[in-house]
């Protein structure tokens, strides 16, 4: 079995993105949650088995039912990629609601502290 | 003022808005309502020293959050001092202060929980492409919402103490508007639509910040994302 050097890349970039979530996990830094570093395994450990295993890609054509393997890979990153979308504009939505409350509490404190 | 011992309170959410701010504020005085609250939305004018002057409550929002976070800001404010009515218009002087009575009257005569001043009942003067573009807003608004109003863009608006003590608003922008036909909607509140009188002048048709093309994009987008997220 002979490996490209696209292969090898692709595998220890993932490799250093999941050890840096586990690491960040099992030291408990701020933020860090299971959901989180699952997602982060799901998204480069699947980076990392379509780069070291290309065949993985017909399994996976299979499973979804779509013909063409590539098709099948990049119909999965555009769904991921999605999912990623929404997930970082409800974040934003709801950074951008607290970020209205804390400056109507600012600007109500002098009749908030009355009552 | 209190009329049939009702506390009303006017709301007016404000941003740059130094040039006409003692002018509304005086007109709207001067037909009798003297319980004035003037949200200044970060204004990156003289607006909130303006209205100071004036002797009306003035609050600031530090930074600029939206014409819905600042109304929500007032109605929050009117409920800590323990308002019965509220009152929301324009700190632009489009709205006429003597319409503030046509508004109340049926909530004083407890025929109804929420006013909405409607500009398209009788528009009158209004440019056609305002027309148009508040006719798109309330099919827009009908078919996410549920409610057909003549009028879902309207900012000249009455509430009783239940309606503003229901309503609970996330909208920090113009979608703000229209959040609350669903909010009315989905309490069950009871409504009118009263035609009013806008004026138009070459200072509020002027106003960058005003609803435009891509606002109303902007709008619309953040109406569907509300009903999805």
């Amino acid at each position: 079995m002979t490996f490209h050097l696209y292969q090898i890349l692709v595998s220890l970039i993932a490799f250093a993105m999941i050890y840096q979530g586990i690491k960040k996990y099992i030291q408990r830094k701020k933020g860090q949650t299971f959901l989180k570093l699952s997602v982060r395994i799901a998204v480069w450990g699947s980076m990392a088995l379509i780069a070291v295993f290309p065949k993985f890609t017909v399994f996976l054509a299979h499973i979804i039912g779509i013909e063409g393997n590539i098709n099948a890979v990049i119909l999965t990153g555009f769904i991921l990629i999605f999912l990623m979308i929404f997930k970082l504009l409800s974040a934003i939505e709801k950074l951008e609601q607290n970020i209205s409350e804390l400056t109507r509490k600012d600007s109500l404190k002098e009749i908030s502290n009355k009552k | 003022m209190e009329k049939q011992n009702k506390k009303i309170y006017i709301i007016l959410p404000a941003y740059n808005e130094e040039k006409v701010i003692t002018e509304v504020i005086t007109e709207i005085q001067k037909v009798g309502y003297q319980n004035i609250i003037l949200v200044d939305d970060g204004s990156s004018d003289q607006t909130f020293k303006v209205a100071k002057k004036t002797g009306v409550l003035v609050f600031r929002h530090k930074i600029n959050r939206g014409k819905g976070a600042t109304t929500k800001t007032g109605i929050e404010a009117s409920k800590l001092l323990s308002a019965d009515i509220i009152v929301t218009m324009d700190a632009d002087g489009q709205h006429n202060p003597q319409d503030i009575i046509k508004l109340i009257k049926p909530l004083i005569e407890n025929k109804c929980d929420v006013v909405l001043g409607s500009r398209l009942i009788n528009p009158k003067g209004m440019p056609w492409y305002k027309i148009l573009h508040n006719k798109i807003g309330n099919l827009i608004t009908w078919y996410l919402y549920g409610l057909w109003v003549t009028d879902s863009q309207s900012g000249f608006r009455a509430y009783s103490k239940k309606a503003f003590t229901l309503i609970n608003t996330l909208g920090d922008r113009y979608e703000y508007d229209s959040e609350v036909i669903h909010e009315v909607y989905k309490y069950k509140l009871r409504y009118k639509e009263i035609p009013i009188q806008v004026r138009y002048t070459k200072y509020s048709m002027g106003k960058i910040q005003k609803q435009g093309f891509f606002n109303g994009v902007q709008t619309v987008y953040k109406m569907i994302w509300n009903l999805i997220s």
